[in-house]
């Protein structure tokens, strides 16, 4: 366990060095990063004024909707930014993964450490920021338990997202290609839960409730968080099954990882 | 000319061969599509009309919004920048053509192929789900069709101009994000122009944004009419042209620094 960790930390540290020779550049792709989480929610702020809410919720409201799924898909871009489908299915194409294969260390070790971006310290920075904008625009009643919940919620998150992640880059094991149809889940799945749910088509709210849980992972907890009641009827229990939702998808998709990996035969190049 | 045609075709022909992938972005557009059109759909709530627009029309802009991320290479565009790494770029100056055409002429084709595919289509899809406006005369066809092909010339005159920064910095994917992000929340496309308070509205147009993706949906729905839709239209030329000429010293100073490494 220590000796992974230490494997971990010397791959990463070789990911941060190299980024740092281009200065400027990474620089102002941070700078980049950082006004693109701004723009999408500084758009809706700025329009606010001619609304008086979406359906329902006020500004800072949505504000905390979107900054905690933004700060979670962040973070979760950083840490598994390796099974990212598009840089993983180029290795698999390429047959870079192979030569990972060949190396006495636990691949997924190596996968996680394949990249870190240190431009998604942004997106970070930004969903951090705007949650601060958005507990001061809204007033919640803070008790111990919302206190001790919130980093649940943001690491089932984290959890939920990797494991799309991870699902996507064992798809290109038999695809070669990168699977597109991901994006939908990932970048499309954290645009839907940046808003309150009730506002979408009865069919699309059943698809991410029944089929891809989505709404458990921001929404339901948002409610909570918020003290707003539930205007889908849900059960009490709801709120709290975020981490169900995160883990359970995450350690379905480290099985399909690890079977994917047994059947993987290489593209041959 | 005969040669410019040619490389539109080309060019189109292999747009259309990525099959699985024109199919996937048509189904991430339109499902981002339909988020929002929920989202302006709870923000309109019982409001008929703002900053004149109907509900029907704002939930036409996404549409209009989403089929156009396409072919105008919304989210970035690296050819240029990739060829002049790798150094494809000399052989590609030696042609008989100038260089700038040149990339104009197989981003046309590529725009053609993706406004079928992933445009029209996406209109097609949107008319089923929604109630959605449409252009009421031939003219008004016309005037679309007319925007349309001019926010292309100053899209690609722009995806140009900041690809040419490879000359200058041995990674400018940094300065490509910024300028392709900055470009999403000026021209109109994360929420309508019209909805910004007007200080900021009197930013964007000082910049060539609003003449790509504000000028075709405005001009689509009917908001500019007569006079100042001429007027739009004769900025979107405008644009074009400043951006041209952009390109074309930027290149030439661009040129004469270039190093091929190797050979």
């Amino acid at each position: 366990m220590w000796h992974s960790l230490e494997t971990y930390r010397r791959l990463i540290a070789v990911r941060v060095r190299s980024q740092i020779q281009y200065r400027v550049s990474t620089l102002l792709d941070i700078a980049g990063m950082a006004i693109v989480t701004g723009v999408e929610f500084g758009a809706l702020a700025m329009v606010f004024q001619r609304f008086e809410s979406i359906a329902g919720w006020t500004l800072g409201e949505v504000a905390f909707l979107y900054s905690l799924v933004t700060t979670a898909f962040g973070t979760m871009d950083l840490i598994f930014g390796g099974f990212d489908p598009d840089t993983f299915g180029p290795m698999v194409q390429r047959g870079t993964l192979d030569q990972l294969l060949l190396r006495p260390v636990n691949v997924t070790l190596q996968v996680f450490g394949s990249a870190f971006l240190l431009r998604r310290f942004a997106k970070i920075a930004q969903g951090v920021i705007i949650f601060c904008i958005a507990l001061s625009m809204t007033s919640v009643h803070w008790t111990p338990a919302k206190v001790a919940y919130l980093p649940v919620v943001f690491v089932s998150q984290v959890a939920f997202f990797g494991g799309l992640f991870i699902i996507g880059a064992t798809s290109t094991f038999w695809t070669v290609q990168r699977v597109e149809a991901i994006n939908i889940f990932t970048y499309g799945g954290t645009e839907l839960i940046s808003y309150p749910m009730h506002i979408y088509a009865k069919w699309m709210r059943r698809f991410f409730t029944y089929v891809v849980p989505m709404i458990l992972l921001n929404y339901y907890p948002a409610l909570y968080f918020l003290d707003k009641p539930d205007p889908l009827g849900g059960p009490a229990c709801a709120p709290f099954l975020a981490p169900i939702a995160g883990f359970g998808m995450l350690a379905a998709a480290l099985g399909f990882w690890r079977f994917g990996l047994k059947h993987y035969a290489s593209t041959g190049t | 000319m005969h040669l410019f045609y040619e490389l539109i075709k080309t060019s189109f022909h292999q747009q259309l061969t990525y099959r699985t992938a024109n199919m996937a972005g048509l189904a991430t557009n339109f499902f981002f599509g339909l988020l929002r059109a929920a989202i302006l759909i709870a923000l309109y709530g019982t409001a008929r009309e703002v900053a004149g627009l109907s509900l029907r029309d704002a939930v036409t802009y996404t549409g209009l919004t989403q089929a156009v991320i396409a072919f105008l290479s919304f989210f970035g565009w690296w050819e240029v920048m990739r060829s002049v790494y790798s150094g494809d770029i000399s052989s590609d100056l030696l042609k008989p053509m100038r260089y700038y055409t040149f990339w104009l002429a197989k981003d046309l084709g590529r725009a053609l192929a993706c406004f079928l595919v992933r445009g029209v289509t996406i209109m097609l899809a949107y008319a089923l789900v929604f109630d959605i406006t449409l252009p009421t005369s031939v003219w008004h066809w016309l005037a679309v069709g007319a925007a349309l092909v001019l926010s292309t010339m100053i899209s690609f005159s722009w995806r140009f101009l900041v690809n040419l920064s490879a000359f200058w910095t041995p990674d400018a994917m940094g300065v490509g994000r910024f300028a392709f992000i900055l470009s999403w929340f000026l021209s109109g496309f994360l929420m309508p122009l019209r909805f910004f308070p007007d200080w900021f509205v009197r930013l964007c147009h000082l910049t060539p944004f609003p003449a790509t993706v504000n000028t075709v949906v405005e001009v689509y729905l009917g908001v500019l009419t007569g006079p100042e839709m001429v007027q739009a239209l004769g900025l979107q030329l405008l644009w074009f042209l400043i951006l041209l000429a952009a390109c074309q010293l930027t290149l030439r100073a661009g040129v004469r620094k270039l190093v091929i490494q190797g050979g």
